[in-house]
Parts: structure tokens; sequence; C-alpha cells
């Protein structure tokens, strides 16, 4: 069960979180969590599930009683259950690898090579399979299916060549596109798979491609080497089987990994012995950080978890060596499985777009419907003189029918043919150039230097192109906190030690970085960080006193109780060192900081060893037992033998598991002391941790190590009994104090998130935090303000909800969704928190689900990815944690603040350029169908164009094609200034005032308008006349081109030169065509426009076609704007005529930071 | 776009390779363009453009309609409808009959006044109604490349069904409209004095010097048992056949006109007019009639009162439009820009639902 947790997680989308059963939820989630969650003290305070918060009694029973812990216990022991791993791996399930045999291992299962494809196509299969992926879209197999209905002799409307045109050229360009993306894609994995490794041929190392790795083999890694394939570590340079892997590529957490080899085959040197061994292992997946695998070396059974396995595209950091086995290699590696892209989702506009294709199909049918009616009509009524009619002539000279295939057969051909000449009316060129606009406007949103972050130096990215413009109709923003809001860069602020407080803001002394000697050298931390004077002079008197005592003991817990590895590196200076303390958890990082700040610093750390320089003075602590941090008991523990050979056991973890395990009989005041100093700490929003240490007895000692040597030897259920070995030694803890760590808020955010409320946004934030951590980040970023009464019955006071994870335990996917999301929409604002990931999901599902509204989920870390999926869209913040959010987002940027630009002016702009480009290309294909439709009915409903050929074909290609696409990317109705200054103006997205039915319906009216204006103006002044087909079909293609291209001038709010240019280029570029065409004298209008624009009529009729056509949406637009205005429009005009006055009533008072406001 | 997941996957050492070079700056350059901000005009529809344009088009419209309604009524023009006058009474039950006999005599003459002076060229057109000159069936039904050179004599195959003769040899011109072609004839005459129609200059030279081609004789032209029309001489090029080249320039609209020559002399008012019509053509099969048309020109063309008519309304309804607009604003102006308008101010309450 919890493997299938973790994996939803991965898969994208899938849908509603699958396991949350009221009862199982928390377990469910809590272990998700830790699977997705590196040990750490700061996911103790994220982690999810607060059964009963303070009552670590009934947790501990609570874990035993069945929820199954992924994490491993100690040491990288395994992370299976309670029921054995492997028993989970049915023979067909698994893989089988015999070490060092690769022929053995391949000769039965064909395990993929190492050398890996992403390119999509080759040389010869580039065609078919670019071709067939392209016609994926049911819009190009419309037009295909057309094109091939006109290929038939009977059907042949246009000529051969003519008919494939559209189709042919939105098609090849689609193919260079992706041509030069796969020629860049091939370079790149000739690169990859002529990698040099260095593999273990004929028991010597020898070097070898990377493509030729096959699955089996044994690989030797060197330090800052990559790994060519997922292998199983077998041994390392270091004694205790420990490899330190940089996994940035895979995940982008920049800190080390720790991983391990297996006692049992870390002295083999496969130079010298053989290893025979055969691993089994689950089939390849994309959990990256889930293995499950068991190994016999030596007829011993080993299982192994995903502290044994190092993947591909990590470097192995800080250890000399490691040697390995392939178990999973080329595109069965979890990187390489992991590459899946971004997401596809589609636009709200797309998906409404596509109600309004199908409305147009139905006008095509209808048009083919009449004009097959009509000829039906015609035909039965000349039925009988046919052959009569000098136009018709039915019968040939020998008196067969010719071209005749009775009523029946011809009136299916008309309507087929009138598919054909009306084809135009589903707009192919709509999708293309939908794509072009939305490429424009990434390229326009990715070098916005607004919204570059130059901590980071980031751009924004555009991962999804398909939903650009549902960045302008967000209703609801869920965020994440820590590292969203946050900037999750950790700094050490307050410090409560045996019941006194400790404030550094006390003194305003800079940061004096700590050092010391050795060797000659001086070593430095990599940090400062701000100390209190006071409790530094403490701390330097060390054990004198009793107080010194415990600030002792306090920061040798901070120091030594946690997974950081100390790196020493060079400087500038030879004479300095570096010390740079990599970990998984910020929150421990900043700990060590502080104690090394307060001389206690971190030297090293091997499995067996620390050396931590204590004033000076170089001391070393073994390592008896370390318990890592789990999401159950929430706290982590480290068995240190002092070098005055106690024992001791330190403790720190979330205060709601710490304060069940410490002894309460003894220092009640400073128990008391220090829950208020808590108190305080997380209500001024920062993140807490308690420390707690108790002196072990030889006894307690033997007893514990000999169970721990039990458990961690364990082959079934190991992290279990690793646990309860934990449980029994964590307890009656004596309390040392507690540190606060503040995580600040990102620059702007208070600002942003106010915003985003004035522009009628919601934004709810989930997190993992405390509640009163919550609520104070919550006043602190203006999310509450002073006038939200907490549970106030005035209406017209804002309403807050605040709910935490256990609540949601119950409320989700349960019958009190609805009631829950009734109460919400009531709240303008949200908070939730101690939520687990897939109750993130669960919270984005329960109102994506209840409402039309778009939603937006904003977040940084793996514990979002659901969330970031889930929602309509997905932003990732590539901050400091990992890339997983980022991966799986639609857009990744730096900061949160950034959202205010995105939504409120791109995501404006992009959702008001796009409504009105779909718009515009409905009506500009539907003008001209309409034109060839009353054209048909004069030519006795046998569908001949007047048009020519090639100009209709033209039409969407060349003559009106780019001034959409230009206005599309570049027109602004409003300008950033403005859309900033008044964030209101983005409801006109929300209220879709750029997009809907009403408009649809209101451009089609003008649509038939404006046809009938073209057509029957000529017709009438030509009626009777000399005219020739060609002539008036070229003054009616020129003045279908002039009037459509006017109508988007009309439309369009700023010309700049390129508006100007794509506009009247485009007339110009018609006339040229339309020349050209006629100047080609094997078609039949030849030299027609020549003679027809001598006449002063064809001049006329053209000013009088564009005129009368444009009158009414003149008419209506200047009505509509002038005395039915939209915000938009008034902000337009304000913006140019300048009289903008401050407008104040949409102040929110705030306030800094209040007391906690209680659900 | 999957491409890009593919890329960074791919690129392990890229990816390294980007880390180390973490220093170079990726912020956007700042320019104008990227950051949306080129100098641009931003046109609104204010009450001053928008009346100012209905006046502009009134301004430009009712001189325009004037003149050509003027133009109109000056040209002076002769319509006279023959099929029904030109059968024989004998015939009248069955029109059919007498067209497609060849026994009958198909000569028919009429008189008819002149009612204005017509200044020269009269243009002498033939009128037809209801001929479908762009049924789909008849407009395909030609061969450019045989009427331009000689070369393409055999390219026959969009002519069906009149393509080729009952022994494979290809008919020229071939095709329906060709096949088709107008074969009445008129003889003009002024007080027993002949009238002069020239036939020459009737046809574009566009038309005769590159699409029809000076080689290409008539060959086995109407020769087969049906005949649609007019036979041409075989001894004279299709360059040089001004009435097929006119005919084949097919009509845009059902009813239509096609010049059939131009009378060069004056035309005096009340001038008597005798034409001598051989009415042959056959447009009693399908209901159609036929005109003779004796018209003058002007420079809107012939005569056509609607575009007079057509810019006269218009001009008057933009003039009344913007009449309209000022009494509008007159009664009922809006400051422009007033945030006061703006929803959330009209309503304050709804900022916080």
């Amino acid at each position: 069960m919890t493997w299938d947790t973790s994996k939803n997680l991965f898969k994208s989308n899938s849908g509603r979180p699958s396991g949350m059963e009221t009862k199982n939820s928390a377990e469910n989630s809590s272990s998700a969590e830790a699977t997705l969650n590196s040990s750490s003290s700061r996911r103790s305070i994220l982690s999810s599930h607060s059964k009963a918060s303070g009552n670590s009694i009934r947790e501990v029973s609570f874990a035993d009683f069945g929820s199954k812990p992924v994490r491993h216990g100690s040491r990288g022991a395994d992370s299976e259950g309670l029921s054995t791993s492997q028993k989970e791996i049915s023979d067909e399930d698994a893989r089988l690898i015999y070490i060092n045999d690769p022929v053995k291992t391949n000769e039965k299962f064909e395990f993929a090579g190492n050398s890996v494809t992403t390119s999509k196509y080759s040389f010869i299969t580039f065609l078919p399979k670019n071709i067939f992926e392209q016609f994926h879209r049911v819009a190009y197999i419309y037009f295909l299916a057309i094109a091939i209905l006109n290929q038939l002799p009977q059907l042949a409307v246009f000529g051969r060549g003519v008919s494939i045109l559209p189709l042919a050229f939105v098609l090849s360009v689609t193919a260079i596109k992706a041509a030069y993306e796969d020629y860049r894609r091939h370079r790149s994995d000739r690169i990859e798979n002529n990698r040099i490794a260095s593999v273990l041929v004929n028991n010597q190392f020898q070097p070898k491609k990377w493509k030729d790795i096959r699955v089996g083999e044994i690989i030797k890694i060197h330090a800052s080497e990559t790994l060519p394939c997922d292998m199983v570590l077998l041994s390392t340079s270091d004694p205790t089987g420990v490899a330190y892997v940089q996994t940035v590529n895979l995940d982008g957490e920049s800190n080390l990994k720790t991983r391990f080899a297996k006692h049992e085959t870390l002295f083999k040197m496969p130079e010298k012995e053989k290893v025979i061994g055969l691993i089994k292992c689950e089939k390849p997946n994309r959990n990256i950080y889930g293995f499950q695998a068991n190994m016999e070396v030596n007829g011993r059974r080993l299982s192994l978890g995903p502290s044994n396995i190092i993947l591909r595209g990590c470097e192995l950091k800080n250890t000399e060596w490691g040697i390995g086995v392939a178990v999973y290699a080329g595109r069965e590696t979890k990187a390489m499985l992991n590459n899946s892209g971004a997401p596809s989702k589609r636009s709200r506009l797309e998906t409404h777009m596509n109600i309004e294709i199908i409305i147009l199909s139905l006008f095509l049918v209808a048009l083919c419907t009449v004009v097959s009616a009509c000829a039906l009509a015609w035909l039965l009524r000349h039925k009988n003189e046919l052959n009569y009619l000098p136009y018709y002539r039915k019968k040939d000279l020998v008196g067969k029918d010719y071209n005749y295939y009775g009523v029946g057969l011809e009136i299916l051909f008309t309507f087929l043919m009138s598919v054909i000449v009306f084809q135009i009316m589903i707009p192919i060129s709509l999708y293309i150039s939908m794509e072009l606009v939305r490429v424009g406007q990434a390229y326009f949103m990715i070098r916005d230097t607004e919204m570059y972050d130059e901590a980071s130096n980031s751009r924004f990215q555009c991962r999804s192109l398909n939903i650009n413009e549902d960045l302008g109709q967000i209703k609801y923003v869920f965020s994440d906190k820590t590292g969203t809001l946050t900037e999750n860069k950790m700094e050490f602020q307050r410090v409560s030690i045996w019941g006194v407080d400790y404030s550094g803001a006390k003194s305003q002394i800079e940061p004096v970085g700590y050092s010391v000697q050795v060797e000659g050298k001086v070593i430095k931390p990599k940090m400062n960080v701000k100390t209190d004077p006071e409790l530094l002079q403490l701390s330097e008197r060390r054990n004198d006193t009793k107080e010194g005592r415990h600030v002792y003991d306090f920061f040798l817990a901070l120091a030594a109780c946690n997974t950081i590895v100390p790196l020493v590196t060079d400087t500038s200076d030879p004479t300095v060192k570096m010390i740079d303390y990599q970990g998984e958890s910020p929150d421990e990082q900043a700990l060590v900081y502080a104690a090394a700040a307060y001389g206690f610093m971190l030297i090293e750390r091997t499995s067996g060893y620390i050396v931590i320089d204590i004033q000076g003075e170089r001391q070393r602590f073994n390592v008896l037992g370390l318990h890592e941090f789990d999401s159950d008991r929430k706290r982590m523990s480290v068995i240190l033998g002092c070098p005055d050979k106690s024992v001791k056991v330190f403790v720190k973890g979330a205060d709601s598991s710490m304060f069940g395990v410490i002894d309460k009989s003894l220092n009640k005041n400073i128990l008391h002391a220090t829950e208020s100093h808590l108190h305080d700490y997380s209500s001024l929003g920062l993140r807490t941790l308690v420390v707690g240490m108790r002196q072990l007895s030889a006894s307690e000692f033997e007893q514990w190590h000999s169970s721990f040597e039990e458990a961690s030897t364990a082959v079934i259920g190991r992290a279990a009994l690793l646990r309860k070995v934990a449980s029994a030694v964590e307890n009656n803890l004596c309390i040392l104090g507690a540190s606060a760590i503040e995580d600040k808020l990102q620059q702007g955010v208070p600002e942003a998130i106010e915003s985003l409320r004035i522009a009628g946004i919601k934004v709810w934030v989930l997190t993992g935090d405390k509640q009163e951590t919550a609520i104070s980040i919550g006043y602190s970023s203006r999310l509450l303000t002073n006038n939200i009464g907490g549970s106030s019955e005035a209406s017209p006071t804002p309403v807050a909800l605040i709910i935490d994870g256990t609540s949601l335990v119950y409320i989700l996917d349960s019958e009190l969704e609805e009631q829950l999301f009734q109460l919400a929409s009531k709240c303008s604002v949200v908070l939730c928190c101690r939520v687990a990931p897939l109750q993130k999901a669960g919270i984005v599902a329960l109102v994506k689900k209840r409402t039309a509204d778009m939603t937006l989920a904003i977040g940084d870390g793996a514990n979002d990815v659901s969330m970031i999926q889930m929602a309509d869209v997905g932003i990732g913040i590539s901050g400091q944690e990992g890339r997983q959010a980022v991966m799986a987002s639609d857009f990744a940027m730096g900061q949160f603040r950034f959202l205010v630009p995105l939504l409120l002016v791109h995501g404006h702009w992009n959702y008001q350029r796009m409504g009105y480009m779909i718009l515009y290309n409905f009506y500009r294909n539907a003008v001209m169908v309409f034109v060839l439709f009353w054209f048909v009915l004069f030519t006795a409903f046998t569908l001949t164009t007047a048009i020519n050929e090639w100009s209709s074909m033209l039409y969407s290609i060349i003559y009106t094609s780019v001034p959409t696409i230009v206005v599309g990317i570049l027109d602004k109705d409003l300008s950033r200034k403005t859309l900033l200054k008044y964030p209101q103006l983005y409801g006109a997205g929300q209220r879709h005032e750029c997009y809907n039915t009403k408009l649809f319906w209101l451009t089609m009216v003008d649509t038939i308008w404006q046809s009938v204006a073209i057509f029957f103006i000529p017709l009438l002044a030509y009626w009777g006349s000399s005219i020739d087909i060609s002539s008036l079909g070229d003054l009616w293609i020129l003045a279908v081109v002039i009037l459509v291209n006017l109508h988007l001038a009309i439309d369009v709010i700023r010309w700049n030169w390129t508006t100007h240019a794509a506009i009247w280029g485009s007339i110009i570029a018609t006339f040229i065509c339309v020349t050209v065409i006629d100047a080609l004298p094997f078609l039949i209008g030849y030299w027609a426009i020549f003679e027809v624009a001598k006449t002063a009529t064809f001049w006329l009729c053209l000013l009088a076609c564009v005129i009368v056509g444009l009158i009414p949406r003149f008419v209506v637009k200047y009505l509509y704007q002038y005395y039915s205005p939209c915000d938009v429009q008034i902000a337009r005009e304000a913006e140019k005529f300048g009289n903008l006055r401050e407008v104040g009533d949409v102040q929110i008072e705030m306030n800094a930071i209040l007391g906690p406001q209680r659900r | 776009m999957s491409s890009r997941g593919a890329a960074s996957s791919s690129g392990g050492p890229q990816l390294g390779t980007s880390e180390s070079s973490t220093r170079i700056s990726k912020k956007p350059k700042y320019s104008r363009f990227t950051q949306q901000e080129l100098p641009a005009c931003k046109p609104i529809l204010t009450p001053g453009w928008v009346i100012a344009t209905f006046i502009a088009v009134g301004i430009i419209f009712i001189p325009i309609g004037l003149a050509s309604l003027f133009a109109s009524q000056r040209v002076v023009e002769i319509v006279h409808r023959y099929d029904e006058e030109c059968v024989p009474p004998i015939f009248s039950g069955n029109q059919l009959a007498y067209i497609q006999s060849s026994i009958t005599n198909k000569t028919c003459t009429k008189n008819f006044t002149v009612p204005k002076r017509m200044k020269g060229p009269v243009y002498v057109y033939y009128q037809l109604d209801n001929f479908y000159q762009n049924h789909r069936r008849y407009v395909k039904s030609r061969s450019d490349k045989q009427l331009r050179s000689k070369a393409g004599e055999l390219d026959t195959s969009t002519c069906k069904p009149e393509a080729t003769t009952g022994n494979n040899s290809p008919i020229v011109p071939c095709g329906l409209i060709a096949w088709s072609l107008f074969n009445d004839t008129y003889g003009f005459s002024m007080k027993n004095k002949v009238l002069n129609v020239s036939k020459k200059n009737i046809a574009w030279k566009s038309d005769q010097e590159h699409k029809f081609g000076s080689d290409v004789y008539p060959k086995n032209f109407q020769s087969g048992g049906l005949i649609g029309g007019a036979k041409l001489n075989a001894s004279i090029p299709l360059s040089e056949q001004e009435d097929l080249i006119v005919w084949m320039r097919t009509a845009a609209l059902p009813t239509f006109r096609k010049l059939y020559g131009k009378i060069e002399t004056d035309l005096e008012a009340n001038d008597e007019i005798t034409v001598v019509i051989q009415n042959n053509y056959n447009t009693y099969s399908f209901g159609g009639r036929k005109r003779l048309v004796l018209s003058t020109t002007s420079w809107i063309g012939g005569k056509n009162d609607f575009l007079g008519i057509a810019y006269l309304t218009v001009g008057g309804f933009c003039m009344f439009l913007a009449i309209g607009f000022i009494l509008l604003y007159v009664i009922k102006p809006r400051p422009l820009g007033d945030p006061a308008f703006l929803s959330w101010n009209r309503n304050p309450s709804g900022i916080m639902n």
C-alpha cells in the first residue's frame, strides 16, 4: 500500500488521491510524505499527521498498529513494511540479475541496453512517424479527409495540388520544427552514449562506452563521475560502505545524499575474487525514492532498499570510488523513466472553443444541406431538360449520360463537394496560429525582466505551451508555504536553553564568524550566524557552571544530532578553509551552523564517529546509533559515546512529539518556560524544535545495543523493529531547550498576496506547518488581516477558515466535502495546516470538482507535485528544494511575487489576446465561407467558386494569417502599470469577458452581415452586366481580405510598427498575390484584375463593401464602449487621457503580527 | 512540449555545465520589444472621432453617389427583348420545335427609335437570362492548353462531353463553352443605310495574345449530331475569333451581357433603327430570355443606378448616425476614463466576495 501511494505522487495526474479513505489516510499520507521527503527535522514540523496532537503514547501505539514507514530506519536499513518485501516481489514481477554475469543475466530476459535514445525519429522513420503523430489531431484528419475527397474525379472542386496546399503547409511547418528539435536530441544522445565508464571485464576494470554497458556488469565509479546507469552499491572506498551522491541532475537537490553498500559485499574486491550473487529486484519504475530488492550473496539473503541504489545521472562526491552492479540500464533507468516531459493540459479557452467548433461544423452541415436541397429541387425541376441545357448537356456525343449518376448520387456529390468548398468553416489555420501565438507569448513571458530572479539567476520558464491564456482566468490560488511564500533559507533566530530565552535580536552586533585553527589552518563555517552575546559568553565558559553545562549539552545536541555531512573546501586564501555543511534539510543546516557559531563546530562525520571542535578543542564522539527521522515519531535521535566514556542519547524533534517523551516530573518550571517560549516563537512564525537528552546507564545501553543490532540486521520488518527500538530509548528525556528558526518570507509576498486578493483571486495556503506558525505567517503575509473576524457571523466582515490536516482526514472523500466547500467558499482566506501532499491535491480537487473556476497551484517541493498536477495551472518555484515541483509544473519561476505580473499582466494579456484571436479566426473564415455560399446560390447550386481556387487556399495562409498572429502576440489592451495598479481589472478574465458564447453569436451575426455586404453589393452593381466570373471573383476576394483586415484594425488596441506592417502588409500582399495569379496565362482568370481594375465601378464596389460591412460593428462597438463601458475600457481611456485618480477604497487594513486567532 | 523534458534529462552533462556557469547572468536583456513596450498609438473610439468618421463617410459617399447616379442617368440604353417576338405565332405553342428545326426561317426584323442622342461608340450587347454560364459543369468544360497552342490540341480530357468526335479526333475548340457559342446575329440599318457594327476589339487584348493561339484553327467543331451554337470559320485562328473569346470569358452571374460589337457613329434622338435578327440560339429549352442592348457608356460603365443609390443611402445613413451620435452625446455625455465608472467603485461591496 505504501508503494502505491508513493507512486501515485509521481504518476502524472493520478486523479483523486487514491487511498484516502478516512480511516487509513493518515498512515497513507504520512508514509507517502516520508517517501518523498528526506529525513529531517524540518519535515518533522511539516509532517502531516497529527492525530491527537501531543499525545505521543497514542501515536506510538498508532504507529505500531500498522502504519508502514517507508523511510529506512538506521544506517541504511531497508524500507520494507511489516510484511516482507521478499514476498512482495513475486517471481514474475521481478527481474533477476546475476552479479558480474551479464551473459546469464541477459539471456533469459532482454533487459534494455544502456544506450539511450531521447530522439524520436531516425532518418528513415522521420517522415512516416512525424506525419502519423501530427494526424493525432482531429482537425488534421478532417482536412486530410477533405483533401482525399477532393482527389475523386467526381468531387474535384479544386485542383489536386491546390487542395492539399493548406494541409501540406501546416504539416511541413510542424515537421520542420520537429526535425530541428530531434536533430538536437540526436546530438546530445550521441555525446551521452559515448561517454566512458570503467567496467569489470575479465577481472579487470576496463573503459567501456556507456552505450555498451549491460545489466549485471560491475562498474567502478570514481569521485565526481556521473553514474551511467542505476546500480546497486557493492562497496565503496569508505570502510563502512558509505557513498555520497549528488542528485542535482535527477531531482535538483544539490545537497549530498548518503548511500550504503551492504556489509556483506563491502570487502569483496571484484578484481581479486569473483563476486557471485543474485539480485532480485522490482521491475523498472519511475519512483526515484523507492527501490525494493533482495540480494543473495554467499547463501545469505539481504534485502536492499532505496539507500542501496545509486541512480543514473547522479554524481559520486566525497567518496574516492564506488563499485556497483548495474540493475537498470538505458531507458529503464529511473532517470529516463522520469523523463516524461511537461504534462499536457488543455486550456479552458480551448475546451470552450471546441464547443464553438462544433457549432461551426453544424453551420457547415447546415450550409451543405441547404445547397444540396436546393440542388435537388433544381435538378428535379429541370430533370427532363438537362440534356437541352447548353450549360449542362447530360449526354455525350454517343448519347450516354456523361458524369451524371442519377439524382440521388448527384445530391450526395453536391453535399460532399460543398463540404470541400466550405471546408475552411472549421479554421485549420487557427490551430497553427494558436500554437505560434503561444510560443510568442511564452517568449515574452520568459523575456520579462520583472520575472527574472536575481537570487537564483533564473528566468521564468514556460514548460507547457498549452495554457498561457488560462493564466488570465484564475480564481483560486493554492500555495505551499515553505519555500513558496517563504524563502526556505533557514535562519537561526532564537533559542531557549534550560528555560531561558536568548534572543539574538537584543544585540545589534554583526555576525562574527567563528573559526578554529587546525594545523596552522583556519577553518571557518561557510555561513555566519547572528549570535547572542550573553549566550556566547555562556557557551565559552563551558562546563564550569550548571548553566554552562546545559548550554554545552544543548549545542552538542545541535551539532551531533543530525545527518549533516561537513565538507571542507579550499578558499582563495590557502590558510583558510571553508566548512560547508551538506544535508538534506535546511533546518538542520541552520542548526549546525548555529552550533558552529557558538563554538561547537562539526568537523568530520563518518558512519562510526563524529569530530566536533568544541571551543577550539577537537573531540571525537562515537556514534553508537542513529535513529533517523520518520514522520510517525517526528523526531530523531543519536546515541553518542562521549570522550568521558559516558553514553548519551540526544533527541530533537517537533514539540508535539517531544513533550510526550520528556520526563514531565523533572524540571517542571523549565518545561513550562520552554513551552511558553515555544508558543512565543511559533506565534512569531518561527519554526521550532525541542531538544532533549538522557544519559544511558550501562545496562540500558547494553539492552538498547543488543536490540538495535538485532533490529538492524533483521531481514523482515526491519524498519518497524528499528522504530520500536528508537521509541524504547527515546523516553524519559530531560529537556534541554528549544530552537527557533526563521523561515523568512520571500520578498514582496505580502504585497503580492494583497494584489491577488484585490484581483478577486482567493488565496488558499496549504502547509505542513503547525497551526500557530501557519497563522502567524498568514498575518505577516497579509493573508490574514486585523479585520478578519475569526468566527464572526456579521456578514460584511471577511472570514478566514483555518483547518488542519487531521480534520481534513475526516472531511475529504466524505459527504462533508460539500459542506467544507460551502464554508470555504464563503471565506476570503483559507489556511490549511499540517496537510500531507496527497491532501493538498485533495483540497485542490475539492474546489476543482465543484466550480468551473480556474485553479492554480504553486509550490516548490516534491510534496507539492500532486497539487501542481491536479490544479488547472501548476507553477513550480525553482528554489531551494528540488526540481520535482518544477518538473511537474506548467510554469516555473523564481519567486512567489512573480505571480502578480504573471497573472495580472501576462495572464490578462494572454487571455485577452487569445480570446480575441479565436473569435477573429472564426469570423475570418466564416466570412469567406458565407461569400462562397451566397455565390453558390447563383450558380444553380453547383459549387462553382468565383474566387480563384488559389486565392481561396492562400486566404488563410497568406492573406489574413499574419495580422492575427501579430495581434495575438503583441496587442495589449492595457499597460503593465495600469494592470498592476488596478488588480481588479483581472476580473475581465474571470468573468470570461473576452470569449463567451454571447460574443461568439454576436460575431457570427456580424459575420453574416459582412458577408452579405461583400457579396450583394457587387452582385447588384454587376447584375446583367458583362462582368466575367474571374473579375468578380477578384473583387470579392479583395473585398473580403480588406474588410477582414480592417475589422482587425478597428479592434487593435495598440498600434506599433509591427501591427502596421502586418495589417497593411497583408493587404498589399493580397493585391500582389491576386495580381500574380491573374498574370498566369494558364489560369482561367488571366489578366482579369488588370481589366477590372481599370473600371471605376470596381473601386466603388470595393469601397462600398468595406464601409457597409464595417458600419454595424463600428456603431455597436462605439455605443457599447461609450455607454456601457467595461472596466478595461475605462482604464484604457484613463490611461490615454491620464486622469486616473487615486481610488482609496480598496485599501485593506493590515497589521503586522497579531496574537494567533484560533479557529 | 516533450522536447524540453527530454533535453533536460538526457543532458546530464549539460546540466552539470550549466551549474558551473551560473555566474553568467541569465537576466533577460532589456529592450522595448521584449518588454512589450514598443511605442504605440492607442486609438480610442471617442465621440469626436466616431462622429467625425461618420461625417467624413457621409461627405465622401454622398457626392460619389450623386456623381454615379448622374453618370448612370446619362447613359442611354436601348433594351429590346426579342426571343418571344421572333417566334412566328404558329410556333408559339412549340417554340422548341421552331428553334431546333433547320428549315424554319429564323430571320426577324425589328424597329426601334433612339430615345436620346447616343454618342458613339454605341455598344451592342446581347443579354441572356437564366443562362448559368457559371454552372460548374460548364465552367470546367474547356481546355486552356488546347486553346493556347497547337501542341495542346489533344488535351481534351477536361472537355467532356464535347471532347472528341466519334472517331476520337479532337474537337478544337473543345468543351461545352465553345460548343454553346451564341449564334444570333444582328444587322443594323438606319434610314435604309447599313449601320456598320464593328466586331473588332471586342475581346480582351490579353486573351487574344496569350490565351487563344494564333496557330490554333477550329477543327471538327460542331460536327457532331448535336449542334450547340455557332460554327466557326476553320480558316481563322482562334486568336482572331473574337466572338468566341468574348463568349469564353464566362459570365459571373446567370443574367449577363456579352459585347456583340460597336457602332462607331453617333445616333441621334428619334433615329429609327431597323435590326435584322437571325434568331438561331436556343434559349427556349431552358426558358432563357434574349435581349438586344444598345448602350452608351460613361465613367461608371453601363446604366446601373444601384451604386449611386447605394452610395447615397450609405452616405445619408452615416450623416444621420453622426447627427444621432451628436444628439446622444449632448444629452448623455460620459466623462472618459472616469474611475467612478469602474465596476468596483460602483459596487464597492463586491470586492470581498
